[in-house]
Formats: structure tokens, sequence, C-alpha cells
């Protein structure tokens, strides 16, 4: 019997494989493509080199003070490296800024632990110490509360200011913003238009507005004689603000829940509160995990506003070392590139995550 | 609020899902009541102890100070009225701008991520996530402090034909300075576009009825351009030119445009157009390959496939997400004040609220204004929005 | 939902504090710290350095009142407050004391319920022009492009001064000192607009400072001090006083090197002044020694100008209008006794 014997395979046609055909077909399929690719890298050609020379190569590293810049062709990165604790951690006491650390420690290991312990224990443990967080924050860095030594809000500030900013508004928005979301799916009518008209004013006003509300209109309104401090108005803005936005990223999450859930729910007896708790509010917030993550990213990007009501935030810290009479001159460009740097490494990785996300809860069969 | 069966013929008071949502808005109502209550009597006690003035007179007073650009005639001996119009035209003129120029580099971006060229995709990559994330307030910096200021200074002007000029202090044209018999003109170019108007309906109508195309782009333009020329060339030309030309300091006469402007609308370009190509990468990634195949299947070219087939179905992903990207670009504007740009929350909210202090009705009418502006949005794009979704269903 | 609600109300509490109820003094007193509210950066008068520690003439101001009331001039509560907010802080009690470049008018100080407490910096609102545009007086600016920072008298000086001389020009308005700087570097004005104090500062802060000249002219009467609520008169007391006690001991010959040596042996008006003679101190209900502690910590007005603004710091302004009476300048302190 003659045996099936197949013959060896062909190679691939010498066009179709190697890096020559590929960069054909990737950087070189038309004329038109072809234009294009060759400006793009005439663009980079021209603008790399003296970039690289100015950002690291005739840079000055190393000093003090201002005079240590002696190169003028280079960036100062003595300013920013002098100035980084300010950047940072504000003007927070440096024997006390364990504090902030630990803070910040507890915010990142609160996240991981709500995503790695197993359900009991999170629902248990992580969740409330989530919401309990900026509280107990407050209580650490504050500190008089609990025998450390007391730091008044005026020395917070910095990078990290930034960061608890964002992060305590969005957790106290997240109780806040499922009420209002509530509220407006609700069947009573009154309820439902005091939800629709704090979402719809706290997304249809300019951020900008809000904060100058709470930096001249929030003292207005406490009584003769209070005073609340400006972080915590601020605070509160920030909380309202973020309410507005993340009550319609639920409301979005309530209507991608199938409708057979809310009846099963009824259909074995529960009451409201726990259908809504139990059954629907774990499927809403999975459902819209990625579009909690894009506002807050959006949020944490728009403290850089409070630079406008004289927060000593890292962008508003910059602008002050920027005045400092030792520093005077033409350190804005290595200040602004910092700061948008430091942004930009925390947004994307934010970004990434939230499209992994996206990625993992994507189920559908599309294309 | 579930609907339990009722077992019983009359439930207990409370039990009343009636009742009960009857008590909580009760209730609601007078927590609110108390709330504003409690606001409204602290408010006027505050200011009545730190002599804060209230009421909207200060509108009517004079102001004092000048405003770098406005739309409408100004100068400091108008009133405080008068600057809040100015800012709001302002910002509408650079919200405007910003709107149109973002949706262009949106879509342009986001169907770049779809190019044969790799580079192009990748760029088309890098522009997204660039610009998406960095605080709008530094690249309203960047723009105004970095690149606009390296330009060279007045005397040194960039200029094309000594008619147009470009330096530091801004982008300079020649204007038209209308004469008398400039109506007709006027006139001409309102018929124009009524005339487009109804053409599009037509050929739309022809279409549906005998299949027949008619090549209404080429026609519109053709009316755009031609109907304001006759007009023109009747009318024996009633307009002169104004060319900007250097004296003293700056040059005076035509249009300008100053940086603060095109820093300002460069910014919310970029910024917004980033946001605004991920959704139109998101939206044509919606529309199922099959689409694309099927419409290659009956022959249809490339050029035809993306406008005919995938582009109107990607809309009804991307119109949503554009009425929001709008939205946050109108309340963006206000970032103006950190550059200067006079829009309504520089002269209002900074100067005007500096010189009388009074922030509550201040912060209330621009809050108010946003809102208005915010609220037109969505309903066009709704409009829209229904627009794009029937079309999808004839 | 209890706990909730014990929670929040902690969190509130931390930032209420009831207060003003009594004197500011007292409360002061009680606290153990000056609260005082300063500008969030302005070179020379109110800045940050690396460490955050806070410098500069309006920020002497304060520490000379905490020297004064407690003992110790880092005693302070640094408040960075917008022009904005500046009245309202004071008015709420949020700060005991404005220290933020304000100047004195009369609208400030009869319809805000503000105290003016004294003038710490005569200042005027000049201009600064490029060496290269030839321009001698601010008269021949016809047309320019004007840099300015937004503020609350600035606009309006300029304002009145371009229209009495009917000159016209554009204002190009920027949100801090250090931005209007750099709208001047770029070309963008042709003329800064400033206090001139600041003006120095700026000048300083161009890449070529001699590439840029002040013009003579002065548009306006800037005088600038610490500002109070009215009807405290304790604390009225206590503020002028302190920065009376500065410019007194500049008068008088007594700085911080020479504080304990007048105090031990000086004249009959040293000795009052540092609190070893008299009951100065008791007449405002604060330790003796008040103006010892002042000119010991802070030192006395001279100190203080020429270590923020004049001789020994960057900007090198000169004393001028600031200089005492009897050196050409109107600084003039009534006496201690």
């Amino acid at each position: 019997m003659k045996e099936f014997k197949p013959l060896p395979d062909q190679p691939a046609p010498n066009d179709t494989i190697g890096p020559i055909p590929w960069i054909k077909e990737n950087l070189f399929s038309s004329p038109a493509n072809s234009i294009a690719t060759l400006a793009i890298f005439a663009f980079f050609a021209t603008v790399i080199p003296p970039l690289l020379d100015w950002l690291f190569i005739s840079a000055n590293w190393s000093g003090t003070t201002q005079a240590a810049c002696t190169n003028e062709n280079g960036a100062c990165w003595v300013f920013v490296i002098a100035w980084s604790k300010q950047f940072f951690y504000g003007s927070y006491p440096i024997e006390e800024i364990w504090r902030i650390n630990l803070c910040l420690i507890g915010l990142i290991a609160i996240i991981i632990a709500s995503f790695k312990l197993p359900k009991d224990l999170r629902n248990k443990i992580a969740i409330p110490l989530f919401l309990m967080l900026p509280f107990i924050s407050i209580l650490i860095l504050s500190g008089s509360w609990i025998g450390l030594e007391y730091v008044s809000t005026d020395y917070w500030g910095g990078f990290s200011l930034n960061v608890l900013l964002a992060a305590a508004s969005i957790i106290v928005a997240f109780p806040l913003s499922f009420l209002w979301a509530l509220g407006r799916r609700s069947d009573m009518p009154f309820v439902k238009s005091v939800s629709i008209i704090l979402i719809e004013f706290f997304r249809g006003v300019p951020v900008l507005a809000l904060f100058f509300m709470g930096s001249v209109m929030l003292p207005l309104f406490f009584p003769e004689g209070t005073n609340v401090d400006k972080l915590l108005r601020v605070w509160i803005v920030l909380t309202l603000f973020m309410s507005g936005y993340m009550a319609e990223v639920f409301r979005g999450g309530f209507q991608a829940v199938p409708k057979g859930q809310y009846e099963a729910a009824d259909s074995l007896g529960l009451g409201f509160w726990q259908k809504t708790l139990l059954i629907i509010l774990p499927q809403v917030i999975k459902i819209s995990m990625p579009n909690i993550l894009a506002t807050f990213v959006m949020l944490f990007k728009n403290t850089t506003f409070l630079l406008i009501i004289g927060i000593f935030e890292m962008l508003s810290t910059t602008q002050t070392a920027l005045t400092n009479s030792n520093w005077l001159g033409g350190h804005s460009t290595e200040g602004y590139l910092f700061v948008a740097v430091v942004f930009w490494i925390c947004c994307f990785s934010m970004s990434m995550i939230s499209s992994s996300i996206e990625r993992k809860l994507d189920t559908s069969h599309r294309n | 609020m579930s609907e339990k069966p009722q077992v019983k013929s009359s439930p207990s008071f409370f039990n009343n899902p009636r009742n009960r949502s009857l008590i909580y808005q009760l209730l609601l109502l007078v927590g609110l009541a108390y709330f504003f209550y409690g606001i409204v009597s602290n408010t006027l006690a505050n200011m009545e102890a730190r002599g804060i003035k209230s009421g909207y007179d200060f509108l009517f007073t004079t102001a004092g100070f000048d405003i770098l650009m406005s739309l409408i005639p100004y100068d400091a001996t108008h009133t405080y009225g008068r600057t809040f119009v100015v800012g709001l035209l302002n910002t509408i003129l650079v919200s405007t701008i910003g709107i149109i120029l973002s949706t262009i580099v949106g879509f342009i971006m986001g169907v770049a991520h779809f190019s044969h060229n790799l580079l192009i995709r990748k760029l088309a990559v890098a522009y997204i996530e660039t610009f998406r994330n960095i605080p709008l307030l530094l690249q309203i910096f960047f723009w105004y402090f970095a690149v606009l200021a390296a330009l060279p200074s007045a005397r040194q002007s960039m200029s094309i034909g000594e008619a147009i000029f470009l330096n530091v202090r801004g982008l300079y044209f020649p204007g038209l300075i209308a004469e008398s018999g400039a109506g007709i003109v006027y006139g001409a170019i309102a018929a124009a576009i009524a005339g487009i108007f109804f053409l599009r309906r037509w050929a739309k109508k022809r279409q549906n009825d005998t299949g027949q195309q008619f090549p209404v782009f080429t026609a519109s333009l053709g009316i755009l351009f031609g109907l304001p020329l006759i007009a023109l060339l009747v009318s024996g030309i009633p307009f002169v030119w104004d060319f900007p030309e250097l004296k003293g300091f700056n040059f005076r006469g035509g249009v300008t445009v100053i940086p603060e402007l095109m820093a300002l609308a460069l910014a919310l370009t970029v910024y917004t157009g980033a946001f605004i190509a991920e959704a139109v990468r998101a939206g044509i990634q919606a529309v199922p390959h099959g689409q694309t195949e099927a419409a290659r299947s009956i022959g249809l070219k490339e050029s035809k496939i993306m406008k005919l087939i995938v582009v109107p179905q990607a809309m009804r992903v991307i119109v949503p997400l554009l009425n929001s990207e709008y939205q946050s670009l109108v309340k963006n504007s206000t970032l103006a004040t950190a550059i200067g740009y006079p829009d309504l929350f520089t002269v209002f909210v900074g100067t005007t609220l500096n010189q009388t202090g009074q922030a509550i009705e201040i912060v209330f009418m621009t809050m108010a204004v946003y809102f208005v502006i915010n609220m037109s949005i969505s309903f066009v794009m709704n409009r829209f929005n229904a627009s794009v979704e029937l079309a999808e269903r004839n | 939902m209890k706990r909730l609600t014990s929670v929040i109300a902690t969190g509130l509490a931390l930032g209420l504090s009831f207060g003003a109820q009594a004197g500011t003094l007292e409360d002061v007193q009680k606290r153990g710290s000056v609260s005082c509210g300063v500008s969030t950066g302005l070179a020379g008068f109110s800045q940050k350095d690396e460490n955050g520690t806070w410098s500069g003439l309006d920020v002497d101001v304060c520490r000379a009142v905490a020297a004064a009331v407690l003992g110790d001039a880092a005693k302070v509560q640094y408040k960075p407050l917008t022009a904005k907010e500046r009245f309202t802080a004071l008015q709420s009690g949020e700060i005991d004391i404005l220290s933020r470049n304000t100047t004195w008018t009369h609208t400030r100080d009869t319809s805000l319920g503000l105290n003016f407490a004294g003038v710490n910096y005569y200042d005027g609102q000049g201009f600064m022009v490029s060496k290269d545009l030839g321009v001698k007086s601010a008269l021949e600016l016809d047309g320019a492009a004007v840099c300015i920072q937004a503020g609350t008298t600035t606009e309006l000086n300029l304002a009145d001064y371009f229209r009495a001389n009917g000159i016209t020009y554009k204002a190009i308005t920027f949100d801090t000192s250090d931005q209007t700087r750099a709208g001047f570097e770029s070309g963008r004005c042709d003329v800064l607009t400033s206090d001139q104090s600041q003006l120095y500062a700026l000048r300083i802060g161009l890449k070529d400072p001699s590439s840029a000249m002040v013009l003579p002219e002065v548009i306006s009467k800037e005088p600038l001090g610490p500002v109070v609520s009215q009807g405290d008169d304790a604390w009225f007391n206590v503020v002028r006083w302190s920065l009376m006690a500065m410019v007194e001991a500049e008068f008088l010959g007594v700085d911080s090197a020479s504080a304990d040596k007048a105090k031990a042996e000086g004249n009959p008006s040293q000795k009052r002044l540092m609190g070893s003679e008299g009951d100065s101190g008791a007449k405002m209900g604060i330790p003796a020694d008040w103006g010892y502690n002042i000119v010991k910590q802070v030192g006395n007005y001279a100190e203080s100008f020429e270590r923020n603004v004049g001789a020994g710091s960057p900007l090198k302004i000169a004393r001028g209008l600031n200089a005492q009476w009897n050196k050409g300048g109107i600084m003039y302190s009534s006496p201690v006794r």
C-alpha cells in the first residue's frame, strides 16, 4: 500500500515575510502612506534630539539652590529636586510624613483587598473600611483626636493632597450618588424631581464655579461665628460634584441589570432595601466599574483646578515655588512638566486598569 | 417600591405603599425646607453683619475696567451688566470654536486608529493617551506659555503677503468694512443657506422616491459661493478691505485673534478631541464587522462603505458621548481664567466679583448661564440623536 | 446608620471651630497661636520656601504679633488666601489678622467691617518697559499692550490713569505674577504694570533683568497694611502696636542684636519699648516684654525690610518712602509711653 506523504510546506513567498515586506505593508502601502510615514519620521528626527539634550544631557541635576543651575541650555531639575518634598507632601512636618504615607498605603491596601479577599471577608471588612477610610485618614493626618501631634490642614498640600481629596470625595460620593440614582428611578414624584435637580445641577455647572461656591459662598451659609475649614468646604463641594456624575454612572448601571433580576428578587419576597442592596447593587457596581474609574480620573485631574482658589495642591505648590524670591525666573517649564508627568503616569495607569476591567467584564460576542 | 400582594383588604396605614411614599416625600420636603431656610437666614444675617450689599443693582453701575476682547462695543465707562454680556459672548465664541474643531480633530484621530499605516495608528493612540491623561490646566499653560509665547515679536511678525500677520500678540488678518448696499450681500447669503436647506430636502425626497442621486454637495457649494458673488457684483462690491498695519506699538486695523483665545481654543480642541477620538473609535468598533463585509460583497467602494454603512451606525454610539463631551468642553472653558482670556468666568466671577464683592449674585448668575448653555447643548444633541436613530430604522 | 452619623459628625466637628464670641486676644492666648491670612505667594511679602517655612514683610507682621502676645514668633498659623476670600476669611473669624498686601482704601475701611491697623509698606502702582522700546515716560505708551495681574485696584488705577491722559491701551490680565512676567518676557505686552514692590521682583525674574526698566511714574497710592475685624479694640491695639514697635525700634536704634543690651541698660525710651520700664504690656493685656520679644525674634522694621525685600534679598528694593521720617521716608511711629 502506498503511504500518503504530504509534500513539504512551501515557504511563504519572499515578498510577504521578513522585515522589508513588513515595512512595506505597514508603512509604505500607498503613496499617501509613504508621505505620511516620511513626514512623521522627519518630525521626530528634528524634535527629539534637542529635546533629549535639554531634558537630560545638558540638564542640571545636582545642587540645592538656583545658583547650581549653571547650564543655560539644559533643564534645571535642581528646582524640582529642591522642592520635591513640597510637591508631594506640602508643608506637612517632616517627622510626621509617615502619617501621609500610612494613609496612602492604607488606600492602596484596601483597594487591593477589595479585589483579592474572599467574598465574606470582603463584605465584612474591606467595604466598611473602604467607606470609613476618608474619616480614618483625617483622624490620622489631623492627629489631635488620636493623641498624635495636631497638624492643621493649612500644612496639608502637594500631590498627596490631590490623591487624598480625590479619594475621600469619591468614597463619600459612593453612597450619596447611589441614593441620588435610586431617587431618580423612584416612583415618588417629589423624590424623583429633587434627585434630578441635584444631579443635573452638579453635572451642568462648571467645577470651577463650584469651587468658587466653596471658597466665597459657603462661608456665608453657615451660622455666624462658626467657621468651616477651607479644605473641608472643598471636600464637600468635590463630593457633591462627584456624586452628580456617579449618580449618572449608576443610573446606566441600573438600566443594564436585567429586569429578571428584580423580578426574581421580588418573587423571593425580599423587601426593597434587601433587594436593592443585596441583589442589584453588586451587579450595578460591577457593570459600572470602568465608568466609575473614568469618572475618578476626571475628578483627579480636576483637583488641579483648586489652584484657582488657593489650595496648595501640587500645581499651586509649583506656582508658589515659582514666586519664591530665591527661585525667581524661568523654571516654570520644568515645574509644569514634572507635574504633567506625575499626573500622566497616574491617570494613564488608571485608564489601563479601567480598560482591562472592561475587557474582563465584556462577555458579549460581537464581531 | 416593591408591591407586595395585598392579602388583607386593608393593610395597616404604614404598610400601604401610597401612604408610605407620601410620608417619605413629606419628610424630604420638610427636611429640604428646613435646610434652605437655615441657609437663607444664615446668609442674610451674615451679609448684614459683614456689610455685604445684596441685589442686582450693581449690574447698572459703571464697571471702570477694560476688557481685552469684546464682540460688542465696550469700554471702561460701560456697566457691570455689560461686562456680563461681553464675557458671555466670549465664552460662547470659544466654546463654539472648540466644539467645531474638537469634533474635526476627534473624528480624524478616531478614524486614524483604523489606518493602514502603522505609524499613523500608533500616533493616534499616543495622541489619545497623552492628552486625555494630563490635566487640562497644564495643557492650557503649555499652549500659552510654551508654544504661543515662542512666536516672534510684533516687529518681526511672520506674514503672508503683508496682509496676514502672526506674532506673539496674535493673528491679524484683513477685515471687511461694509458700506451702503452691503445688505444685498447679507440677504444673498441668507438666501443661499435657505436654498441649500430646501435643495437637500428635495434631493433626499427624490432619492427616496426614484433612487436617483443628486450631487447635493457640489450644488450647495455652488449656491453658497455663487449667490453672494452675484449679489456682490450687482451691488458694486460694497466692501473695503481693512488691512492690519504696524502703528506705534501694535498692529491696528483688521481682525485680531488674540493668543489667549488661540491657546484656549487649541487646548480645549486637543483635550476634548482626544476624548472624541476615543468615542469615535469605540463607535466604529461597535459596528459589527459583518456590516463591512456585507457592504463589500455587494460591491460598494471602500470610501462609500465608511460613509454609508459604518459611520451612520457608529453615530448611534458616538452621539450620546459627543453630547457629554461638548458639555464638558463648555464647562472647561472656564479655565480661561488661568491665562486671562476674558470669558464669562474671568470677567464676571473674576474682576467684577473682585470689584463688587457680591459673591452670591455673581456666582449664581454664572452657574445659571452655564446650566442653560449645557441644557441647550443637551437638547440639540438629543434631537440629533433621535434623527440618527430614526435613520437606522429606515 | 447611627455609627455613620456619628462618624460624619466627627468629621464635621474637626473642621468646625466656634469662637470669636470672646475677644480675639483671649482666643489667641487660649489657642496658643495667631491665625494669619497671607498671600498664596508674593515675592518678598509672603512666600514659602522649600521647607514650607513662611517669610516676608507681611509675614513678619504676624510673627511680631505672635511674639508680642505669645512670646514666640513661630506660633503663627498661616492661611494662604486668594484676593477674593481674604475679607470673608477675616469676617468669619477664620483668621485673626489679614496681612496680605491689602491696600487701605476708604471703602474697605468703612463698609466691610474691617479696621486697618497701620501701614507696613507704602507702595504705588508703576510701569516696567523693555529698554529697547525707547520709552522714557508712561505718557508715551499710546496704543501699548499692558500686562496686568488680576487684582482689585490695579486694573481700576490703570484704566483711570490712561483715560485721564487720553491714552488707549490693551490690558492683558493674568492670574498670577509669574504668568504676568512670562507674558511680558515673551513680548505679549509692551508694558507691565503692578505695585512697584512687585515690579522689582518681576524684573529680577526676567532672563535678562537689565533689558527692562521701571518708569518713573507712580500712578496710585497703595498704603499696604495689616487688617483686623472691626469692633475688637483690644486686638486692634495689639496689632497696631506690634507694627509700631518694629518701626519705633528702628527709630530708637534697637535691633535684634542689641535688644538685650537695650532692655538692660538702654535709655528710658528704649527701656519702655523693651518693657523693662513702664507697664505698656499690661495696658494691652499682653506680657510686659512684648516689645523685646518682637525686636529680639523678628527684628526692627529696617531688619525685616532689608531681609525680605531690601539689600539682603534678591529684590534689592530701596527704602524710599518706607525709610524713617527723619531719613527721607514717611515711616513714623507714635512713642511708647
